[in-house]
């Protein structure tokens, strides 16, 4: 038997006669530090001062979250290090297990009743894999993928019981590091030995990452065959299909996700917003309502959410009215996004035009003008621009309001800014044929195409005298304005020129209204690191 | 669940009500425990409480059977394969049955062919299996259990054996029947056994599926149980 005289632990149960049935076997067992709590939210509040080794938690909680979004939140957080042990305690193992998300799994599943013997033996094994395993818990810590993968290398030959977890440990290890041949060559082994289904999921998600879809496609729908119940191959699935343009049967994918696993928000947002695209007002609003329940208590709350639900139940009316219960709603879910994001300047812009685009269908156009009028004075003193999936749909509102000139003024600068997204240009393709908006950033697109080609064959000379071409014509495009700036970093090196160093802070300053929920924000704070020397 | 506002699906009544009687047992069992901690030494573990935990144990196994079947015949009995170490699996499932052996006076071991040996499996549903089996054995058993795990050209086997009168020779005799189907002059035994078939071809590999066996005799002269996965 191990010691426990000196593990920190936590019993979470709602009942409490459980909670003391389990202390008194934890103290029977030598423990002394036995910390309880009865909420889910007291287990992240308690996670937040206090370094537990060893977690017992209930799974159905009664109202709250649940376990598994404990979990969730605990790893998302960075609440609980890798070293942690959490017990899954269930009333019955398999349920708990397809609710669970395949990359937050708990390192074991307890069912309940269980003795001291079963606590006992259970918890000695534990923590004689945690502690067989520190070397790779310790480096995931600490997030360095490098030494995660030589400790695997190391253990799996040390103690070939441990081989099967390390393979999963090094495919992480693999992707973080970007070596993707190496990680395809690992999952395929894997799966030719036996149908795991991690393996699946993450081979699935490598090959569309890849842009393989086809092969991402056959490998999900194969993953389903053997495992029907398990929602993230309907996820990944989902996710090809929307890819390759199929989203009314992406749709039908994540519902059937959704059916499994309902208590999952960034699945029931994602849903939300395929239902949208399919104008499936219904499904949509359903979701999005979900999406913003479940998210009240969670850091996955997000304020798409709310706008997507009164957009949804505005859809819902079609070309006839709103009624009132419906209107009502949208007022109440957009009262809560204003009050929970009151200084976000450009989510009170596009609260204030859902709403406007709610109420002309409430019968009431003199407000939703007033509103529009509103806002489309606001579009000017943002200090962020809006992300490019938030510009079109501000666009394309501010045209059924009726700001024509406001709504091609957004389209032009979204061109502007992400106009070598092909994706964003059939956005603006669907809501607008007018020639000089569409054409606007074709030739600059073009010159940062051969820019980049340039660069990665190492001619970084051509490659910055295309890219400048590029952002004379496009000088806000953040593509082209984050590319030129790194060029001149590369050329200059430590000593840039003064003068060229003025030009790489120009570049970046005039991108500075990109939002930071871009994807290549990071990259852009690195460059500024770089050019403004901090 | 039915559609239907007006129509009642009996199984899934008993479904919901078999989880709830699942968690009103484990309840009542863990009261039991805690009361039971707080009695006199002497009579904690004497030969009425042997069999309120032996038959405790058994409502739990036939109530986590019935949801199996229940969802298999669903089809949403949900299979989660992994690999996992055969002397961990099994002494996590004699520890389920520590009181019971205690109190019976059975002396339990666990045999595993060689250190460190791998299975690939659904810990829960193979758990469900093994539990009730074991369950099964402490009744017939005088004083041993032995559960043995060995590699056997492509297939893992697990073995639960004891030294009790064994298994009626008929059942022996027409074992593959049990397995195929159910009626009604099987009982409790035959129904256990049918769920045991049933998750053992649930594991499946390059065609291969899994099967169990009964036979009486070797190692301690009374039944013995094995399951084989691919």
């Amino acid at each position: 038997m191990q010691d426990y005289s000196g593990k920190r632990f936590l019993v979470v149960d709602d009942f409490s006669d459980f909670r003391s049935s389990v202390k008194a076997m934890l103290a029977d067992m030598g423990g002394k530090d036995v910390d309880v709590a009865d909420r889910g939210e007291d287990t992240l509040q308690l996670c937040r001062t206090k370094r537990y080794d060893i977690i017992l938690h209930d799974y159905n909680l009664g109202s709250g979250k649940n376990g598994q979004q404990v979990l969730e939140e605990l790893m998302a957080g960075k609440l609980i290090s890798h070293q942690c042990i959490f017990v899954m305690v269930t009333a019955e193992s398999s349920q708990a297990m397809v609710l669970s998300a395949l990359e937050h799994e708990p390192d074991a599943y307890l069912t309940k009743p269980f003795n001291r013997a079963s606590l006992a033996q259970r918890l000695d094994k534990l923590v004689e894999r945690k502690t067989a395993l520190k070397p790779i818990l310790q480096a995931l810590d600490k997030q360095e993928p490098a030494a995660v993968l030589a400790a695997c290398e190391s253990l799996s030959q040390e103690d070939k019981r441990y081989a099967p977890l390390c393979l999963r440990y090094q495919a992480g290890a693999l992707r973080e590091l970007g070596r993707l041949d190496e990680l395809e060559r690992l999952l395929s082994g894997v799966l030719a030995e036996r149908p795991l289904p991690w393996a699946y999921v993450a081979l699935g998600a490598l090959l569309h990452k890849r842009g393989d879809l086809e092969r991402a496609k056959a490998l999900y729908e194969q993953g389903l065959q053997a495992f029907p119940m398990l929602p993230a191959l309907y996820d990944g699935l989902a996710a090809v299909l929307l890819a390759q343009g199929e989203s009314k049967r992406a749709q039908q994918a994540l519902e059937s996700a959704i059916k499994l696993s309902p208590l999952a928000i960034r699945r029931q947002m994602q849903l939300g917003k395929l239902a949208l695209d399919n104008e499936d007002f219904g499904s949509a609003s359903k979701a999005y309502r979900q999406a913003m329940e479940q998210g009240r208590t969670s850091r996955f709350k997000s304020p798409e959410n709310y706008l997507g639900l009164a957009q949804a139940l505005t859809g819902q009316a079609g070309d006839g009215s709103l009624d009132k219960r419906m209107q009502s709603e949208i007022n109440q879910a957009l009262g809560e996004l204003d009050k929970s994001y009151g200084d976000d300047k450009g989510l009170q812009l596009r609260s204030r035009l859902a709403l406007a685009s709610s109420l002309m269908k409430s019968g009431e156009p003199a407000r939703a003008a007033k509103l529009a009028q509103e806002a489309v004075a606001g579009l000017a003193e943002l200090p962020q621009f809006f992300a490019a999936d938030a510009a079109l749909k501000v666009a394309s509102q501010l045209r059924q309001l009726g700001q024509t000139d406001a709504c091609d003024a957004l389209l032009k600068s979204c061109v502007e800014i992400y106009g070598d997204d092909p994706a964003v240009m059939q956005g603006v393709a669907r809501q607008t044929d007018n020639a000089e908006i569409l054409g606007g950033g074709k030739e600059a697109v073009e010159f940062n195409r051969q820019g980049v080609r340039c660069y990665q064959q190492k001619q970084f000379d051509e490659a910055l005298a295309l890219f400048r071409r590029a952002l004379a014509l496009q000088p806000k495009n953040i593509s082209i304005a984050l590319n030129t700036a790194q060029s001149l970093l590369r050329l200059g090196g430590e000593q840039l020129p003064a003068e060229l160093l003025g030009e790489c802070r120009r570049c970046l300053e005039a991108v500075s209204v990109m939002p930071d929920s871009d994807p290549r924000y990071e990259r852009y704070q690195q460059l500024r690191r770089k050019a403004f020397g901090q | 669940m039915s559609d239907e506002p007006g129509g009642l699906d009996f199984s899934t009544v008993i479904a919901s009500t078999v989880h709830d009687m699942k968690n009103s047992l484990a309840l009542l069992m863990q009261a039991h425990g805690q009361w039971q901690a707080q009695l006199p030494l002497q009579h904690q573990h004497g030969q009425a409480q042997g069999i309120i935990e032996y038959e405790f144990a058994r409502l739990n196994g036939m109530l986590v059977q019935l949801l199996g079947l229940y969802k298999l015949g669903v089809n949403q009995l949900p299979l989660r394969p992994a690999y996992h170490e055969l002397e961990d699996f099994i002494e996590a499932q004699l520890a389920r049955h520590q009181e019971v052996l205690q109190s019976r006076q059975i002396s339990a071991l666990c045999e595993v062919e060689e250190f460190g040996l791998l299975g690939f499996f659904d810990q829960e549903l193979l758990g469900s299996v093994v539990a009730n089996i074991i369950t099964n054995s402490i009744r017939y058993a005088r004083s041993n259990l032995l559960v043995r795990a060995w590699q056997e050209q492509e297939c893992l086997v697990l073995a639960i054996c004891d030294d009790g009168q064994g298994y009626p020779q008929p059942m022996i005799d027409q074992q593959s029947n049990y397995v195929l189907s159910l009626n009604h002059s099987t009982g409790s035994t035959g129904l256990g056994l049918y769920f045991a078939g049933r998750i053992a071809e649930l594991h499946e590999r390059q065609g291969l599926r899994g099967h169990i066996e009964i036979a009486n005799g070797a190692p301690l002269g009374g039944g013995v149980f094995r399951i084989y996965l691919p």
